[in-house]
């Protein structure tokens, strides 16, 4: 019973449902209590204590609806699930969805090794479909099972095997045929692959019969058996090659990024913002700490004959400082800029106020896009805006200049993405030198690597001197350490 | 079997004692009450405002008859306000009204060091229960026979404070640094935080309790909900405001309706003798469900339509 619950909790953490070993043992507490028997109790119950958010709980009733879809097929087996194998139940589950032939009812065998059984009975069920007679007793024990034609005996071996090949260690998903023939070959089928060859070359019909039979029936095995290996690789194994792609992501050029893959990175996006938000979400408090105020201690202690009692301490109130970012969204940076604008918006909790510009020729704010549309909708329409033209970083930065220097302050942080590519244009450093004498920090960030920066029309040669830092940044980790060091500073 | 074990027995019982408290709830609802109970961990219900969820303590401290401590979280929140404080009015009081008395006790001291030492032998009277403040925490660890205690809005208090409340939450104690630990009497609270998730909860928090989200209600149970709770409602018109009300759910609105207006909107019509919905009057009453003016303009052209199809539901 624990074990039916472990594996249905290690489906749920393959799921992305993050649970604690202390989750876990409430879980039990909490299954010892309600018991197995009525199933929407036994959901209601177990997604009060497992998902946390609601997004998690999403996924939770799906997973359930998963592992638990062999309740569906026969009440009779809910008591029993309770010593049965894991593994065992969800292979039912995968049968009970495609459900073609003679499936029996009634109890399931206990036990894995039954397979002795007679089967006798099975034969007359097919021989009347062959037409043609008689047919031979299967000599492999694989053989003999398979006749038997009971389905339920079947899985039972299926999980055993797959149990002895080591199966829920399966990777990736390249392993899936090989696992198949593994566990195939776990239960014999070599010698039933011996006794179909030797049943060809028969003189005896019946026996030429059999073969063919049980040549069919292997098939369906086959066809049984990767559709097992499958449902449990997407139980316990996807999320192995999910993180193997995950990692790839965060490490691939942001350029090269195909379009498939957009919505997945933003959620890498999201979820490194979040683990930023809670490093830097707390905020650090001043009072009850630093000076002692002491006009208004006296005054507070007024009451109390003069004597100290309440001490009272002067509290800094820290204004919320201010993040410009200014990106270049032409051609060649727009992937970049499209990804660093999701970094900042999904930082939103944290982040001090952000205000946006985008440019490749003329600058614009963005800032109320970003306010009103959600996050893709607002990068889609920046880059429509805004893309396109050719670079033009001297025009740009007089545009930042008339429309936003008197809002710039010492607690300002000016972030600047472009690869400063400047078609032989006015650079306009000077208005760079303004921004840089007027602000907390600039930053520069240049998706290209480090040695290009002064080649061809790069002019970042002539930038560098007015900023505080220019990192080059083309991958999300880049990103992830450049917006922790930014949140480090600007708090 | 006390009287509580009898109502906690199962989710059904739990179910019905809330219907008969007027607060219809989901199974899921119910199941949270009795794993709570039975489990003695504190619950932590998240959903949109208006749901219902700080009804949910009340109505269960109601039903299981146990005094409903509240604390309303808000930022700055500090242990000095949930916890506990010590009453210096009080101190300081005493230590002017005993000044006479430190003579005697000092009778014979001689020099510094024995004085001291003569007034050690005193302990810390002063620090001691007598003087301490119970606030909302500490209060609901003190209740001889439990308590419902409702930690209403934790999303709104600091980091800091959520820390504060792991100890309380997971072993149903606080540690006080003068007096020492103090332990739940015989039956420890049964703790409801409530969260409208303006910001996350910690994993820390959110392990130590079982997690509830209570979604708006669907037709029937909205239904059902209203029934219980302005009986006097016709039926024909309950029906067409909860078509209404849901029916506006779907719509993009900067604050939907939550069960709370709905019960108001329906109070309000029964108030004006209503028989049935119609645009007019929708259209003067619409400031009880909605509570933007941005809302109510948007919504504005489309009132006849939505009546007419709340109305032909």
């Amino acid at each position: 019973m624990d074990r039916t619950l472990t594996s249905f909790i290690s489906a749920l953490r393959t799921a992305e449902v993050r649970i604690s070993p202390a989750e876990t043992l409430d879980a039990l507490s909490a299954v010892e209590l309600t018991g197995y028997h009525d199933r929407e109790f036994l959901k209601n119950t177990l997604s009060l204590v497992l998902p946390k958010t609601l997004d998690e709980k999403e996924t939770f009733d799906n997973t359930f609806e998963e592992f638990f879809k062999f309740h569906d097929i026969s009440g009779a087996r809910l008591t029993d699930s309770e010593e049965g194998e894991p593994e065992e139940e969800s292979e039912n589950s995968a049968e009970g969805s495609g459900t073609g032939q003679g499936l029996r009812s009634g109890s399931p065998p206990r036990g894995t090794s039954a397979s002795g059984e007679a089967g006798e009975d099975s034969e007359e069920d097919f021989a009347e479909n062959l037409g043609h007679g008689p047919l031979a007793e299967p000599s492999s024990r694989l053989g003999a099972l398979l006749m038997q034609n009971d389905r339920v005996e079947l899985n039972v071996q299926v999980a055993a095997a797959a149990k002895e090949v080591k199966l829920q260690e399966i990777q990736v998903f390249t392993q899936k045929g090989l696992y198949t023939r593994r566990i195939l070959e776990e239960m014999g089928l070599a010698e039933l692959q011996r006794e179909i060859n030797s049943a060809k070359t028969s003189e005896d019909l019946p026996v030429r019969r059999l073969g063919r039979e049980l040549k069919h029936r292997q098939d369906w095995l086959r066809e049984q058996v990767r559709d097992y290996v499958e449902k449990q690789f997407l139980l316990y194994a996807d999320a192995h090659g999910f993180k193997l792609r995950e990692e790839l992501l965060r490490k691939v050029k942001l350029s090269n990024i195909e379009h498939r893959n957009f919505r997945l990175v933003q959620e890498i996006v999201y979820r490194m913002a979040k683990k930023l938000v809670s490093l830097h979400s707390r905020r650090k408090k001043v009072y009850k700490r630093g000076v002692l105020n002491v006009s208004r201690t006296l005054r507070k202690n007024m009451s109390y004959d003069g004597h100290i009692f309440d001490l009272h301490w002067k509290s800094v109130k820290v204004d919320r400082p201010c993040v410009f970012a200014i990106c270049d969204v032409s051609g060649s940076v727009a992937n970049y800029a499209r990804f660093m604008l999701m970094f900042l918006y999904s930082l939103e909790e944290v982040m001090p106020k952000v205000r946006s510009f985008a440019f490749s020729s003329d600058l614009g704010e963005v800032t109320e896009l970003f306010e009103r549309n959600s996050l893709e909708d607002a990068i889609a329409k920046t880059l429509r805006d805004f893309g396109g033209g050719s670079t033009d970083y001297g025009q740009a930065l007089l545009d930042f200049r008339k429309k936003c220097m008197s809002d710039i302050d010492n607690r300002t942080t000016v972030i600047i993405l472009g690869d400063a590519r400047n078609n032989y244009g006015d650079a306009q450093q000077n208005v760079l030198k303004e921004l840089y004498d007027m602000s907390k920090r600039v930053i520069w960030l240049n998706p290209e690597s480090r040695s290009t920066w002064n080649t061809g029309d790069a002019i970042m040669r002539k930038y560098t001197p007015y900023v505080h830092q220019a990192e080059e940044c083309n991958s999300l980790i880049h990103l992830e350490r450049v917006v922790g060091n930014l949140l480090r500073t600007v708090q | 079997m006390t009287e509580i074990q009898k109502l906690a027995e199962s989710v059904d019982s739990l179910k019905n004692n809330f219907e008969e408290h007027r607060y219809i709830c989901s199974n899921q609802i119910a199941t949270s009450v009795y794993l709570a109970y039975h489990l003695r961990k504190p619950v932590l219900i998240e959903g949109p405002p208006g749901v219902g969820k700080t009804e949910l303590a009340k109505t269960t401290a109601d039903m299981f008859q146990l005094p409903l401590i509240r604390l309303q979280c808000y930022e700055g929140l500090d242990e000095a306000k949930a916890i506990y404080e010590w009453k210096y009015g009080k101190q300081l009081l005493y230590t002017q009204v005993l000044k006479e008395t430190l003579d005697e006790v000092l009778q014979g001291a001689q020099g510094f060091a024995e004085s001291v030492n003569r007034l050690h032998e005193f302990g810390d009277i002063f620090f001691s229960q007598e003087f301490m403040e119970p606030r909302p925490l500490l209060k609901a660890l003190q209740e001889e026979d439990g308590c419902v205690l409702l930690i209403d809005e934790v999303d709104k208090s600091d980091h800091e404070f959520e820390s504060l409340l792991l100890e309380i939450l997971s072993d149903f104690q606080v540690s006080i640094p003068e007096i020492g630990t103090v332990k739940a009497r015989r039956e420890p609270p049964m703790v409801f935080l409530t969260s409208n998730n303006t910001r996350e909860i910690s994993d820390a928090l959110k392990r130590r309790c079982l997690h509830l989200y209570i979604p708006f209600p669907d037709m029937e149970l909205e239904q059902r909900i209203i029934h219980a709770r302005v009986p006097e409602i016709p039926e024909q018109l309950r029906k067409q405001l909860v078509a209404f009300i849901q029916e506006l759910r779907d719509m993009d609105l900067k604050k939907v309706p939550a069960i709370s207006e709905t019960i108001d909107w329906a109070r309000t019509l029964l108030l004006l003798h209503t028989e049935s919905l119609d645009p007019d009057l929708v259209r003067e009453t619409l400031n009880v469900i909605l509570k933007f003016q941005e809302d109510i303009d948007n919504i504005n052209t489309d009132i006849p339509s939505i009546t007419n199809k709340a109305v032909n539901a």
